[in-house]
């Protein structure tokens, strides 16, 4: 009587079979991955073939020239981005696949850009960088802060990759702080560095929620109201000044007012009936420098209603009025 | 005016500091204000205040022309040498929570007996400097350094504060240890002209504070705007 195979037994033949075969047919499952920089010229070997074997070379699926070809050998000469793909070559008669390349071609790191900024003075402060040029491959950051001989730890951002955080453990510090950046990739290295004071880089957020609104029965008067910017920490015992500018739409030159406290401000020179565009900035009052310009608000002053005048030559058409120009008496300066 | 002390021996001007430095502890104290009626410490802290404005403003013009004055690498921008020496500096540098937290009295304190210190180092600073222009921009700014803890005083005096006295021994000397180099002289004055700055900042976000809980709650400001056609 058979008997009958373990079905065990016969799961882990097939398996065995299976990968066996694999290696016989796909000599390299993941393809050799090649870094090369722009420019340059390269020569791929087709695996251990030799140099006199009949190959033929494909990138991504496409068949390459034989013109390529030193022998078994694929050259590319002054590789440009375009050369960046998967390169495989085959034995020419049996389609057998030999060797396969995945090229990127790219350029070393130049010196990074980078600078650091308190935009919450005085939690803390963060660092930002980014390449001038573009390497067209992946690359790696190393930030390192010392503040004097102390190291401090930098916290990657959660949402921006070039960017980390640092808190303040002291305040009025006489030690600068020095940040270094070194960046590196498949073909080359790069880093910098920068030094400062704490109260070098404080640079406020710009104020938020700015709204202006004109005043009734003032035609030249626009009030306007924003707020501190959400992510300073502490207006009370470090206090912001702002920087107010206004012009109407119609003209190029601003007008600007600095306000040493307060969230609010009266414009009362307002042309007559112009429509005005006004921005504020925003500044500790003693360190650091201006935040950029919020965003714009728009608001035209205050003006009468036109009056309605009818004369008895004309009776009034239904729905229809006539209307004099309807300019209120006032002086207009413009 | 402070009795002068006769011109130092080379090598001797720190010894001399200890004298001068009594001196400058017995200000003549101010007689506190008459309370009734008057508008209370407010003015006198925000005269305080645009005193430490003005005084950085000058101190900077000033530190530029010594630190070139000094030389390389003093009067280079990226200078970063580690804190040695100068331990009897007064430092401004303090933990956040502590500075938040400190009282009245202890913020005033800390100022005054911090520019009394930095008073008596310029002084000798000054002794020492080279040329003629140096020793007037110094001697102009020790001026208004003094008037600045002359402002202090009247701020404690006005709330009520004594002025510190110095303890035996705990006056402000700086004598330089026995091999004591040119070089690391220089590095004394770059670390005085340092602290005085970041002590500058700091007074000015000290005196701000103060101005702050001295003054009456501010008004909500309210926009009335009527609903007039709107």
């Amino acid at each position: 009587m058979a008997v009958p195979v373990p079905w065990a037994c016969c799961a882990v033949l097939a398996a065995a079979a299976a990968v066996v075969y694999a290696q016989r047919h796909s000599p390299h499952e993941t393809p050799h991955v090649q870094y090369e920089r722009l420019g340059s010229d390269v020569t791929l070997p087709c695996g251990t073939a030799n140099w006199d074997a009949a190959v033929t070379w494909r990138v991504n699926g496409t068949d390459l020239a034989p013109d390529l070809l030193n022998g078994s050998q694929l050259v590319l000469r002054g590789l440009e981005l375009g050369h960046s793909g998967l390169y495989a070559c085959f034995h020419r008669d049996s389609w057998h696949l030999r060797h396969q390349v995945l090229l990127n071609v790219g350029l070393p790191p130049r010196e990074p850009v980078l600078s650091c900024r308190s935009n919450t003075y005085p939690k803390g402060f963060y660092c930002s960088w980014h390449l001038p040029t573009p390497t067209y491959i992946p690359n790696t950051f190393n930030v390192t802060v010392l503040h004097g001989s102390k190291i401090m730890v930098c916290e990657k951002d959660p949402a921006l990759k070039n960017r980390c955080h640092i808190r303040y453990m002291h305040l009025f510090s006489t030690v600068k702080y020095k940040v270094s950046i070194s960046v590196s990739n498949a073909l080359g290295h790069n880093a910098t560095a920068i030094t400062f004071d704490e109260f070098t880089i404080v640079k406020p957020d710009p104020p938020e929620n700015v709204v202006a609104r004109p005043v009734p029965s003032n035609p030249r008067r626009l009030e306007v109201t924003w707020q501190t910017p959400s992510t300073w920490p502490d207006p009370e015992s470090f206090p912001l000044k702002f920087f107010l500018r206004y012009r109407p739409l119609i003209l190029d030159q601003w007008q600007h007012v600095e306000l040493s406290d307060g969230t609010a401000h009266t414009i009362t020179d307002a042309y007559a009936g112009k429509e005005y565009i006004i921005q504020v900035a925003a500044k500790d009052n003693e360190i650091g420098t201006w935040s950029d310009w919020s965003v714009a608000a728009h608001a035209t002053p205050w003006t009468e209603e036109p009056r309605h005048l009818t004369t008895e030559a004309q009776a009034p058409d239904h729905g229809q009025h006539h209307k004099l120009p309807g300019t209120p008496a006032y002086h207009e300066d413009l | 005016m402070l009795p002068a002390a006769g011109e130092p021996a080379a090598g001797d001007s720190w010894g001399m500091l200890a004298c001068l430095c009594t001196v400058l502890w017995h200000l003549p104290a101010v007689p506190a204000l008459n309370r009734t009626g008057d508008p209370g410490p407010g003015p006198s802290i925000q005269k305080t205040y645009d005193l430490t404005r003005y005084l950085e403003h000058q101190l900077r013009s000033l530190a530029g022309t010594y630190l070139n004055y000094l030389g390389p690498p003093f009067n280079e921008p990226d200078f970063n040498p580690p804190r040695l020496g100068a331990e009897t500096l007064p430092r401004a540098t303090v933990d956040l929570e502590v500075w938040r937290s400190l009282n009245d009295r202890l913020r005033l304190t800390q100022n005054y007996e911090a520019y009394s210190h930095l008073l008596c180092y310029l002084r000798g600073l000054n002794r020492q400097a080279a040329t003629a222009e140096l020793r007037r921009s110094l001697a102009h700014f020790c001026t208004s350094l003094q008037g600045l803890l002359g402002s202090i005083a009247g701020v404690m005096a006005a709330l009520g504060y004594p002025l510190p006295q110095p303890l035996p021994g705990t006056e402000p000397t700086w004598t330089p240890g026995p091999a004591h180099s040119d070089f690391l002289q220089k590095m004394d004055d770059f670390w005085l002209l340092k602290e005085l700055q970041t002590w500058l900042w700091r007074s000015a976000k000290d005196f701000n504070r103060l101005k702050k809980k001295m003054q009456p709650p501010a008004a909500a400001v309210t926009l009335h705007l009527e609903a007039h056609g709107f």
